[in-house]
């Protein structure tokens, strides 16, 4: 361990470990443009110079190329080293234009600081300026070349970091530009973190241009709902009005970046169409009028049918304060057991997910970028959980093996071996892998049952399509890694394969390896919903029910079952049988105009929340601002009025558990932290599942993870999938996720919505062959519900015998009868 | 006897200065018939004045609400068709306001200006609430040449790229020739 004295103070550091990092343990911030620790260290920039006093290298260095050694002495404010950054500061200058006031970065610019700092501050060249012309980069990110001090940093993540190739630099010496080869909008969904890492104003955020300085804005430690991951950000709000969010430093999950599905997929926050004041009837009321309405019409439910006659649905969106409380109130009326997921299938695989997910197994997003085998079992990295997609690229590039057993047409920015399994082959192409894997030697060793489990994944009969060399390959891979690990999805794998996945990670660990499991989950707080679910009970089961009349009322809590539901016209009548329909949103959702009864909610931005991601890390979240209706829109886009009152207009939402609990008659008495507390206590009282949650002060701020399966006694239980598909020549329809435009919540940010691409339905080559298509097509899909139009993309990389349709937003996909996931051929045809 | 005359003497003396002076023209100027022209730079009323070419010089960077240590100027800032940046609304509260100046010096284009107009006493206190458009005059203050964006070398309305004072033509970047 060298030992480095800085600035007279000295410290022991990490072999390896640069002198500017050194520093910066030390608290010593030397001044940095081109260096970032996710992307390292190149010597471009120069303006990290300092004095090396004693030691192996002497005189004026860059402290960002040189590691820390052994007697090295190193003055930070030494005359010498001071002057030399000076003067790179003046010659960064020398072509940076006189735009700080109209710069969006002014405020928060690293140039501008040590511009500052080093006592730059007049002009002494006597000649012109250079300029660039700027490019259209889409829209979220403006772009402004003359500000550039090339200092890399962009192209270095876009390029090796992000793994995109449409952005980089062009031309040479003094005229280097930094951009695409023909102005469009960028390819990759992490786009947005150029933003963060250009050390001045070249990228800044479009969406939120000119809004506000960071000294004006409202910024507060927040976190990312638009997938499982639960990605750390820093929300900024201003004007009552979330304007902005970026990523914020987490080791365990998101590193320093996040997606731009994350980024922007706030908007629904302060959206003019957001319902805020409660609603009977089509008559605006408070929202004390519309509980008291509620209330009553809920006793008048129960005085003619009973309480089991009333059911309340949740969904993974929902904070975990109010995932409790709809079940409390659930249990305490004695209502139907509440829903939160979709359907059963999910409900299952979520459960069988947390249930097997033990710590020795369980392995943080970061912990994947040091693994040297992944495999991907049923999950799309890229548009179900974009980050781990950038977690994968970062393996890769350490030189791990990723192997993706997939139907759909997965895309990664790195290189994988893609194995197009449809979803019951995943269970036996993977077996095949970890069967050739281990050896004969290493298997006798094994236990009983690990031994059956390994047995077992032979048996498996091979109908997939993929060919017998890349399993020896992956399987060669395999059997030479060290630390493997299994991603999984939940979503349009098979009931086993969840369980598949740990008993595999399981089996790898039995035979010594250090072996990894990470599930990907439908929602944010899907864990949390898993753990409060009943089994057999979903969405899909209360509509069942609503249809055998056996339900006459619903409460829909922060939940549109339309947007995710398969079969809308089913759907749609079962709620028109209700007798009574009650609402809470933050968001106008589609089901708010057919509610009888509608109560506004905050969202995760007004009154916080806790969070438990996929992995099990129980994350709380403080609210960014105090909420409100922006002032942006009470002033109709002039000044704000011009009247005095002590109340901020449009804070009567109240969170969605604060509301639930009035209906238990609690929640009156008790303030807002107190009502928190007392969920919490319920939660670990009454909820078998929590009785490990921390009490809400000693989560960290990093979060901290719980688990269910605090032992291994749950593997080696996992079984073959029944049967596999029969080929009777039908096309197996499955409705998946995409980055932009399938995830509710993003959905409502105009930005997002101008990204997404125009839906399109994949099929494979060999089946539109067969039915006389091509890739471009419009095509019509005839469904029981009703017909699906789309474009049709036709590619290579999925399996065949299959149709994917994204849950688009757009697309009125919703046509589909429950349980049906098999087509015939006829039932698609061309629309000229 | 004599201390008798010597006290009528000094009232006399007294009284006849003060008669002299009934008859004197006064120094003391009356306010408010006699205004006292003020130095154009002492600090009084804040106006938002406009370059020479009669568009507004204010391109809401935030600096002067930023300095301002009594916190009485906010604005919204937004773009123009044409490029530029201005303030869709701009508030001062002047019976907040401190007239320190700080406001003007922050000011990078030097739209915000104090002016000697120091007189504004009102009755209600919500009319020292000034609105952009209280605030906006149609003249350049004491700054008559500026015109930020002929320097700012951002594309607008005013000049495009290279356009611009002291600004090369830009660089062609599908061409490697120095």
């Amino acid at each position: 361990m060298p030992k480095i004295i800085i600035d007279d103070r000295d410290i022991e550091v990490a072999p390896g470990t640069k002198v500017i990092e050194a520093a910066e343990q030390l608290g010593i911030m030397i001044p940095r443009f081109c260096y970032h620790p996710a992307l390292g260290s190149v010597g471009a920039c120069r303006v990290c110079a300092v004095k090396f006093l004693q030691g192996p290298f002497k005189g004026v260095q860059m402290s960002c190329m040189v590691d820390a050694q052994d007697d090295m002495v190193v003055s930070t404010t030494d005359e010498e080293a001071v002057a030399f950054r000076k003067s790179v500061i003046e010659w960064l200058m020398l072509h940076h234009p006189h735009d700080c006031p109209v710069c969006d970065a002014g405020g928060h610019c690293l140039l501008q600081d040590m511009t500052v700092s080093g006592g730059h501050g007049i002009r002494r060249y006597p000649g012109k300026k250079r300029t660039y012309h700027d490019q259209y980069l889409g829209p979220l990110i403006q772009h402004e070349m003359n500000r550039c001090i090339h200092c890399y940093r962009c192209s270095r993540f876009y390029q090796e970091f992000n793994g995109y190739r449409d952005l980089g630099a062009m031309q040479s010496a003094n005229q280097t530009y930094f951009g695409r080869f023909e102005e469009g909008i960028l390819e990759s969904p992490f786009s947005g973190n150029l933003i963060d890492i250009c050390p001045t104003g070249v990228y800044t955020d479009k969406p939120s241009r000119y809004f506000g300085r960071r000294w004006d804005y409202e910024r507060s430690p927040s976190l990312c709902i638009n997938c499982s991951l639960g990605c750390h950000t820093i929300a900024s709000s201003r004007y009552r009005k979330v304007v902005r969010q970026e990523a914020r430093l987490n080791e365990a999950i998101n590193g320093h970046f996040i997606c731009d599905r994350g980024r922007y997929g706030f908007s629904y926050n302060s959206l003019k169409q957001r319902p805020r004041t409660a609603l009977f009837d089509g008559q605006t009321a408070s929202i004390d009028e519309g509980l008291a309405v509620l209330k009553q019409r809920l006793q008048a439910i129960v005085d003619t049918d009973g309480s089991a006659a009333i059911a309340c649905a949740g969904s993974s969106r929902n904070s975990l304060e109010t995932l409790a409380m709809i079940k409390r109130v659930s249990q305490a009326r004695s209502w139907q057991p509440p829903a939160y997921l979709i359907d059963d299938a999910i409900t299952a695989k979520v459960k069988t997910a947390i249930s097997v997910l033990d710590p020795d197994l369980a392995v943080e997003m970061r912990e994947i970028e040091s693994a040297d085998f992944v495999a991907v079992l049923g999950a799309d990295p890229l548009n179900e959980a974009p980050m781990l997609a950038l977690a994968l690229r970062q393996a890769q590039r350490k030189g791990a093996t990723i192997a993706v057993f997939d139907p759909r047409p997965v895309c990664l920015p790195c290189e994988f071996t893609h194995l197009p399994a449809d979803p019951d082959a995943i269970h036996t192409g993977f077996g095949a892998v970890i069967n050739t894997a281990l050896d004969a030697a290493v298997v006798d060793k094994l236990d009983a049952p690990a031994r059956e489990f390994y047995s077992s994944l032979a048996a498996g009969e091979q109908t997939f399509t993929f060919q017998q060399t890349e399993i020896d390959t992956l399987a060669e891979k395999l059997k030479t890694c060290q630390r493997p690990v299994m991603v999984c999805g939940t979503e349009i794998v098979s009931r086993q394969t969840p369980a598949l996945a740990a008993d595999c990670a399981a089996l790898l660990q039995a035979a010594g390896k250090a072996a990894g499991l990470f599930y990907v989950m439908p929602g944010t707080n899907a864990f949390a919903a898993g753990l409060l679910t009943d089994e057999n009970v979903s969405v899909e089961t209360l509509i069942t029910a609503i249809e055998q009349g056996s339900v006459k009322a619903l409460i829909l809590v922060e939940c549109n079952p339309l947007w995710q539901f398969p079969d809308r016209q089913r759907i749609e009548q079962a709620l028109q049988k209700l007798e009574l329909l009650a609402v809470t949103d933050y968001v106008n959702s589609e089901v708010v105009p057919k509610a009888n009864i509608f109560l506004p909610t905050t969202t995760l931005y007004e009154s916080g929340g806790i969070y438990i991601n996929q992995e099990g890390r129980v994350q709380v979240v403080e609210p960014a601002y105090r909420g409100g209706i922006p002032i942006a829109e009470t002033g109709n886009g002039d000044h704000p009025p011009r009247i005095y009152d002590s109340q901020i207009p449009g804070v009567e939402p109240q969170a969605a558990w604060q509301i639930l609990a009035q209906l238990i008659d609690i929640g009156q008495q008790i303030n807002a932290n107190d009502l928190r507390t007392d969920i919490q206590h319920w939660l670990i009282k009454s909820e078998s599942g929590f009785n490990q949650l921390p009490g809400l002060a000693q989560i960290p701020p990093l979060g901290t993870r719980f688990f269910q399966a605090p032992n291994s006694q749950k593997h080696f239980e996992c079984q073959q999938p029944n049967g596999g598909s029969t080929d009777d020549g039908r096309l197996e329809v499955l409705v998946t996720e995409r980055t932009f435009g399938t995830e509710e919540l993003s959905a409502y940010s105009a930005c997002l919505q101008e990204l997404a691409n125009a839906p399109c339905i994949c099929m494979h080559s060999s089946d539109a062959q067969q039915l006389n298509l091509n890739d471009g097509d419009q095509v019509a899909l005839e469904l029981n519900g009703g017909v699906i139009e789309a474009r049709l993309q036709v590619v290579e990389n999925m399996a065949p015998a299959m149709l994917i349709i994204p849950r688009d937003g757009k697309l009125n996909w919703q046509q589909m009868e429950t349980g049906q996931t098999r087509i015939r051929r006829d039932q698609i045809r061309k629309v000229e | 006897m004599k201390d008798a005359i010597e006290a009528v003497k000094a009232l006399a003396i007294g009284f006849a200065t003060t008669f002299k002076h009934l008859f004197r023209k006064p120094i003391t100027e009356e306010y408010p018939e006699y205004k006292r022209p003020l130095p154009a730079r002492s600090r009084a009323r804040i106006i938002l004045t406009r370059d020479p070419d009669g568009a507004e010089r204010c391109v809401a960077c935030y600096l002067c609400s930023a300095v301002c240590p009594v916190s009485c100027i906010s604005m919204q800032s937004a773009e123009k068709e044409g490029g530029r940046r201005y303030a869709q609304w701009f508030r001062i509260n002047f019976a907040r306001c401190i007239y320190c100046g700080f406001c003007e010096e922050a000011c990078p284009t030097s739209a915000i200006q104090l002016t000697p107009q120091f007189e504004n006493c009102k009755n209600d206190i919500l009319s020292f609430v000034y609105e952009k458009k209280d605030l906006l005059v149609d003249h350049q203050g004491k700054d008559k040449e500026y015109n930020f964006y002929k320097y700012a070398g951002v594309a607008t309305d005013v000049g495009q790229k290279g356009e611009h004072i002291k600004e090369e033509r830009p660089v062609n970047i599908k061409s490697n020739l120095p």
